[in-house]
């Protein structure tokens, strides 16, 4: 059973992925007063970008640099309970391991924009070295103060720190810097600074195109709905009946519910520039450092 | 500042030996004929005086006198002034001082007549070329007449712009020559140290296509005000009435107060749709797209409103030579008032939310911050002058059309950057519906709304008219032809001409995330300031293409077959 969760979990997050992004972008047409595409564009998009030729730039690390990003989401997936309950997997993480990969899922996007060596997609690569330094400490913290919650940095313990302790100080404050983070973490507006179409053009992914854009483009739609999930799972830990399958309904319900927000959030804000959103992030890290002093005094 | 006489009576007693004569055709028009020697220095002085320097227009006369003329144009705002300042050199040596380094904004207008018209300027600080490509043969001056309309020289390979050095430690990013800031084609080489700008280099030019030297030599007189509207996509009528008016002053003709009237509201319905056009793509520069979608769902009644008129959406085909094609009748004026009655209540939610949403301000406060100083040495124009507190209006301080008889505020604010902008333009659009308002309840109902032109048309007259187009100061000047039916000479200056050439010193120490919508916020439009036009000068016809021939056509040329 615990097998099948890591399949379930896997097959959950790839089916559902691109049918979150279009209703982000159909929540964002409606707010603009647009028509929109069908919930269901992002399957064409990635079916269409899969079938065109692949232009590469000759260098390995160019072409690899999607299939990197893409595994390391996956592997992320298949450690993170959904519904929960713990996968095969994640008695065998900690709490590092997931930061790991995700930063590797952004190192990737680093890696394969240097290659490129697209003058914007340096730009790009730069504005996303600094996102990366700048809001991974925030999910870092969440992490530790439920490590600190529950004694141990095992990564089931801290997911399900929050429903162990329930709610206190430290995790409301935790929660508020989560939230505040949650468009920078899947690079929505205002904090999609590293993509910027009218400045630099999708930044790190200009020289992308087909297949690989394709992998990058999932990547990017996985990595949004694993923050979604894991902002569900480890704040929102109440609504459980105890049955696996409805559990798993009612967690993709609350996903929903925060892919609302995001849109809703994105398609009113214009874009920040890199100096503002820095003193942001800035602020956040001493959000999420004061909420992890909090539970240290077991607040 | 001095009245108009004192201005003609300081000019004659400093330069008595300079000045050859003075003209006034009509009391706003004073044309000062001077030796070239003073030129600079006459500049400088009515410059020092309150003069704003507009743009220079030279001139073929190589078949009369053998000289190569040159206007420098400027405007007295408070008194309703325009001061030309008329030179002449020898088409062998045609030698000017150049004025750049005391007015800098003659520095593209110098550049374009050493382009065009092979002129030389001594003491200009950046002789560059400006408007002619790359490969174009050096000792071909196309604006001369001897040159014929449809030269083709042979194309070159490897000559390319050389762009400015980049200040040291920086790195060159280029926006342009396609890039999604800029919805035609222009290259910025902007210098960055980190992510800070620290200069910038412009090539532009990239779709002119001649049509001044077109219109000179192809067209007739009635013809050009639709050319003249295909400048720009957005400014048309501003282009077609700043022409006719133009030809109706050099001929010495005056059109009905109706049309005047008529014109006025085109002119301001063209306002509102350009400020909503502009307030969109402003949102889109800075990544706010909802505001971009609903400024422009709020515009889509204009463009309703457009065809109602007129018949087309946009480029409204209205404004000729003698006043206006079409009337409006009192259903259409109805349409209007619902119209604009509808488009203020939506303006309203929008400047409300805009105006209270601190992520706007955050992103347009303090960007592109110029002083008023540097735009009165800029000679900048329009909203991006008065986003910066200098108080100009064609339309209050040099009348035309109905405009004296309107009540109107002209928004000035004193923020200095790109938020004023945007304050004063929507500011501006609410004046632009009640100007609308005023015109449609004064307008007489006599009246032909065209006039024909009955008089002979004086050889060599020369006349200027400038509209407040929603980007700034549109300059037109004529000089009508000896023998034959159209213009010996037409100048358009667009108001992009002058505020792109203030950019550099805008985008300078701010961040590269700014550079969109610092170019943004002049509402650039490179079309009017390179002039081009797609229309088939050879048959004269206007010809029908269908999708499918079009299609055709598209196929042809990306495959070369």
């Amino acid at each position: 059973m615990e097998i099948a969760a890591i399949i379930i979990n896997v097959t959950l997050f790839l089916a559902l992925a691109p049918l979150f992004e279009g209703v982000i972008r159909k929540i964002t047409a409606r707010v603009q007063s647009r028509q929109g595409p069908p919930v269901y564009q992002p399957y064409l998009d990635l079916l269409k970008l899969l079938g065109k030729q692949n232009l590469v730039k000759g260098n390995w690390a160019f072409s690899a640099a999607p299939a990197i990003a893409l595994a390391s989401i996956i592997t992320a997936i298949a450690f993170v309970p959904l519904g929960y309950k713990a996968t095969f997997l994640t008695g065998y993480a900690d709490v590092i391991t997931v930061i790991y990969l995700l930063t590797l899922g952004g190192v990737a996007v680093l890696i394969g924009a240097l290659a490129s060596k697209n003058t914007y997609a340096v730009i790009g690569a730069s504005r996303e070295m600094i996102t990366i330094i700048m809001v991974e400490p925030v999910l870092a913290m969440t992490f530790i103060m439920g490590a600190v919650k529950v004694k141990s940095l095992g990564l089931d313990a801290s997911v399900f720190s929050i429903a162990v302790s329930g709610y206190s100080w430290s995790v409301a404050v935790m929660l508020a810097a989560f939230l505040l983070a949650l468009q920078a973490f899947v690079a929505r507006q205002p904090f999609d600074i590293a993509e910027a179409e009218v400045e630099i053009l999708e930044g790190p992914f200009i020289e992308y195109s087909g297949p690989n854009y394709a992998l990058f483009k999932y990547y990017m739609m996985l990595k949004q709905m694993f923050y979604a999930a894991l902002f569900v799972t480890m704040f929102v830990p109440f609504l459980r009946t105890g049955y696996y399958f409805a559990d798993l309904g009612i967690q993709l319900a609350e996903i929903f519910g925060v892919f609302v927000l995001i849109s809703l959030i994105g398609s009113t804000n214009p874009r920040f520039r890199i100096d503002q959103a820095v003193r942001y992030y800035a602020a956040l890290i001493v959000l999420s450092l004061a909420a992890v002093g909090l539970s240290v005094y077991g607040l | 500042m001095p009245s108009r006489d004192d201005i003609k009576k300081s000019l004659t007693d400093s330069f008595k030996g300079a000045i050859v004569k003075m003209e006034q055709p009509i009391d706003s028009r004073l044309f000062v004929d001077i030796h070239k020697e003073k030129v600079r220095e006459i500049s400088n002085a009515i410059v020092k005086m309150g003069g704003r320097y507009q743009v220079s227009i030279g001139y073929d006369n190589i078949a009369r006198d053998k000289t190569l003329g040159l206007v420098h144009a400027f405007a007295f705002d408070r008194e309703n002034l325009f001061l030309l300042l008329r030179t002449s050199a020898p088409a062998d040596a045609p030698v000017f001082d150049s004025i750049t380094p005391d007015i800098p904004n003659a520095g593209w207008s110098e550049r374009e007549y050493q382009d065009l018209l092979g002129m030389k300027f001594t003491g200009h600080p950046k002789p560059k070329r400006l408007i002619l490509a790359d490969d174009w043969p050096a000792g071909v001056y196309p604006l001369r007449k001897e040159i014929p309309w449809n030269l083709m020289p042979p194309a070159a390979e490897d000559v390319a712009y050389q762009l400015d050095e980049a200040p040291a430690g920086c790195t060159t990013v280029p926006v342009g020559p396609f890039h999604p800031t800029l919805h035609e084609p222009a290259h910025f080489a902007v210098f960055v140290d980190g992510e800070t700008i620290k200069g910038c280099d412009y090539r532009g030019f990239m779709t002119h296509r001649g049509i001044e030297k077109l219109c000179q030599t192809q067209v007739s007189y009635n013809e050009i005000p639709f050319i003249a509207e295909r400048i720009c996509g957005i400014c048309g009528s501003v282009h077609a009435t700043a022409y006719s008016q133009a030809a109706e002053m050099a001929f010495g003709m005056k059109i009905s107060r109706r049309a005047e009237y008529i014109r006025t509201i085109m002119l301001e319905i063209e306002r509102i749709h350009s400020h909503l056009l502009w307030l969109g793509v402003a949102g889109h520069l800075i990544g706010f797209d909802t505001v971009f979608m609903q400024a422009w769902r709020v515009r889509e009644p204009v463009m309703w409103l457009g065809e109602r008129i007129t018949g087309n959406r946009k480029t409204y085909g209205m404004i000729v030579i003698g006043g206006v094609r079409r009337d409006i009748t009192p259903e259409v004026k109805e349409d209007i008032l619902n119209v604009i009655k509808k488009i203020e209540t939506e303006l309203m939610t929008i400047h409300k939310a805009i105006a209270g949403d601190s992520a706007i301000h955050k992103r347009t406060k303090g960007v592109g911050a110029l002083t008023r100083e540097q735009v009165i040495d800029w000679s900048l124009v329009g909203p991006v002058a008065r986003a910066r507190n200098v108080d100009i209006d064609a339309r209050r301080d040099l009348p035309y059309a109905a405009y004296d008889d309107m009540k109107f505020s002209v928004p000035v604010v004193d923020t200095m950057d790109v938020w004023g902008t945007v304050v004063v333009r929507i500011l501006e659009t609410f004046e632009a519906i009640s100007i609308i308002r005023q015109a449609l309840d004064k307008m007489p109902n006599d009246g032909p709304i065209l006039t024909p032109v009955t008089e002979e048309i004086p050889p060599l007259a020369h006349a200027i008219s400038s509209i407040e187009a929603p980007r700034g100061e549109s300059v037109h000047y004529i000089i009508t032809g000896e023998n034959e039916n159209r213009p010996e000479r037409w100048r358009v200056r667009a108001p992009t001409y002058p505020n792109l050439q203030g950019v550099p010193a805008m985008m300078m120490n701010n961040q590269l995330a700014d550079v969109p919508i610092i170019i943004g916020s002049i509402d650039p439009c490179f079309s009017c300031t390179d002039r081009m036009m797609l229309v088939d000068m050879q048959s004269g016809k206007a010809k029908e293409v269908s999708g499918k021939e079009l299609e055709e056509l598209s196929r042809k040329l990306t495959t070369g077959r």
